[in-house]
């Protein structure tokens, strides 16, 4: 059994009998010692999609799944297409891939992994840790290198992140996946 | 036939749970003719507010709300079912075998009542099923400032009897109840708050004010500090401590119905908690809070959630000054320096706490939002 904290977008579990896919998940505290996971879910016998919250200390039994590594190819509205090592594609629903989105960009080489229940792919993980560069921000504040002052960079999805303040437009950056947080500039 | 509904509430400590339980209690019972059950474990923290609550017995009931000890070992008599709602007061667990007696009912709904945060992820969650086993049919409720959430407890009186107080001399004869006599040009400040070192600054700061600040001091951890700044072993009721221009008097344990009394009565309120937080926003008095500390500072994230709501409409420098005085309460900062800058706003911060409290006035009150609720779900 695993806490409700514990799941991650993708994964899987057993709720009440059926296999529900975790979408997104959002931690929060919530007061003293309690604390809450708002979740998306899609029900995979039935396809029927939900907005829910748990205490974080919920338990429910983890439904493990085949995975497979592959590459994201192209998007073909309203599917992503992603391709294994034998030249396979796989199509993806958007709304199966909420929690990556922002960070699903043309020509990215990732290593990602598409899971499968019932031989169709339900969502795809990403890396923890992906490289992407800066197209858009402020210009850098002068004498700030320690990196404790933030300031809102955008990416090429289109998506916005706080990145250090001496991050610059071409800038690489490394991203926590399973946060979505910045993590440091990569040198180049 | 009246609809039925459990309450249960694990006291954690101090007053804040019981204080909100049965508040909302009595309202779902007196206001909208529910039948009421509250189950409560710690029937001592109860009877500090509630002095009509017997020590000795499993079962009483008090204001037309039934009251049930909650013992650790939950036993289902073969009389017990579960009632039409359930509400878990932030988030105690049920006992089993009480889950099991709602799985055995037809229809049941379960609430889980949340803490009271101004922070935006509440309102998106407020409302939602949480999944269970069994088809339990189980929402989150969170109270809040905004019309997407649950609201807050207000019984439908309460800003009457306020305004009556405020207005009339039923101030000063509530006042003589507690054996308080305040001067026209004294300030009256109540202090109820957590173990919070740095109010040794704030009683040097209210000592040296121009003006006489008479502190009425409830019971709790403020006191030994009280008892250290005037150099004593403790302080008693009944008497006067006085230093420079701070007037201090000690005040019991007092029940719900007194201290928003008291709250209505002071020219400045000092709060902790949930409870009383949200009394001294009726009350539209300027007013300091304490919030409940939890690990990782994640309660600064929640201060500053309501602050940012709470300030709108202030000036730069008033918003300013009472962003700072609440941070330093709350972070054992410099309040005997924060609190002079913040006092000089005294008659812009009274404006804004009526202006507040006309405005949260004007939202449905959590009870009337929970039968609702209750009413859509049927």
């Amino acid at each position: 059994m695993k806490t409700a904290q514990e799941f991650r977008a993708g994964q899987v579990a057993n709720i009440d009998g059926s296999p529900w896919v975790i979408q997104k998940a959002e931690f929060n505290k919530s007061g003293r010692n309690a604390a809450v996971v708002k979740m998306k879910l899609k029900n995979l016998l039935n396809g029927m999609a939900t907005e829910t919250v748990f205490r974080a200390d919920d338990k429910f039994e983890p439904i493990i799944l085949d995975r497979k590594d592959v590459t994201y190819s192209y998007f073909a509205d309203p599917l992503y297409v992603f391709m294994d090592a034998e030249f396979n594609q796989y199509e993806v629903e958007k709304s199966d891939l909420e929690a990556v989105l922002p960070f699903i960009e043309d020509g990215m080489t990732d290593e990602c992994a598409a899971v499968f229940y019932d031989d169709k792919v339900i969502s795809i993980e990403l890396p923890n840790s992906i490289e992407r560069e800066i197209i858009y921000t402020e210009p850098s504040v002068r004498g700030d290198t320690s990196g404790k002052v933030m300031k809102t960079a955008r990416l090429s999805t289109g998506h916005e992140l706080q990145v250090s303040s001496f991050c610059e437009i071409g800038d690489s950056i490394e991203i926590d996946t399973r946060t979505g947080e910045y993590k440091s500039r990569v040198k180049a | 036939m009246r609809a039925t509904w459990d309450i249960f509430c694990r006291v954690i400590d101090n007053f804040g749970d019981i204080g909100v339980t049965w508040r909302l209690a009595r309202q779902l019972s007196q206001e909208h003719n529910f039948s009421v059950r509250l189950w409560v474990d710690d029937l001592q923290a109860f009877q500090r507010i509630c002095p009509a609550v017997a020590m000795q017995v499993d079962w009483q009931t008090i204001e037309g709300v039934q009251i049930a000890r909650w013992y650790d070992e939950f036993v289902v008599t073969a009389d017990l079912v579960s009632a039409d709602v359930v509400i878990e007061a932030f988030a105690c667990q049920l006992p089993e075998s009480y889950i099991d007696l709602m799985r055995s009912k037809q229809k049941v709904l379960w609430l889980n009542l949340e803490y009271l945060t101004a922070e935006s992820w509440a309102a998106e969650c407020h409302a939602l099923p949480s999944l269970q086993a069994g088809g339990l049919q189980k929402y989150f409720f969170f109270p809040g400032f905004t019309e997407q959430t649950g609201g807050l407890l207000r019984e439908a009186k309460l800003l009457d009897l306020r305004d009556a107080l405020q207005r009339t001399e039923l101030r000063a004869q509530f006042l003589a109840t507690l054996d308080v006599q305040v001067k026209a040009d004294e300030r009256l400040i109540s202090l109820f708050s957590y173990a919070n070192p740095s109010l040794l600054g704030w009683f040097e700061a209210l000592s040296s004010d121009s003006k006489i600040n008479h502190l009425l001091v409830l019971q709790g951890p403020a006191l030994a500090l009280l008892a250290q700044y005037f150099e004593l072993p403790e302080l008693h009721g009944k008497q006067i401590y006085q230093r420079g221009n701070l007037k201090v008097q000690v005040l019991p344990y007092i029940q719900q119905e007194d201290f928003d009394r008291l709250l209505w009565s002071c020219d400045f309120n000092c709060v902790r908690g949930e409870d009383s937080f949200v009394r001294a926003q009726w009350a539209a008095k300027p007013f300091v809070w304490q919030i409940y500390p939890q690990q990782e500072d994640v309660h600064l994230d929640k201060l500053a959630a309501f602050l940012s709501i709470y300030n709108k409409g202030l000036s730069s420098d008033v918003k300013a000054v009472l962003e700072d005085a609440w941070l330093a309460w709350n972070t054992a900062g410099d309040i005997g320096r924060a609190w002079p800058q913040l006092i000089k706003h005294e008659e812009s911060l009274q404006k804004h706490a009526i202006q507040w409290s006309a405005q949260q006035r004007k939202l449905p009150d959590l009870v009337t939002k929970l039968a609702c609720f209750y009413q859509d779900w049927l």
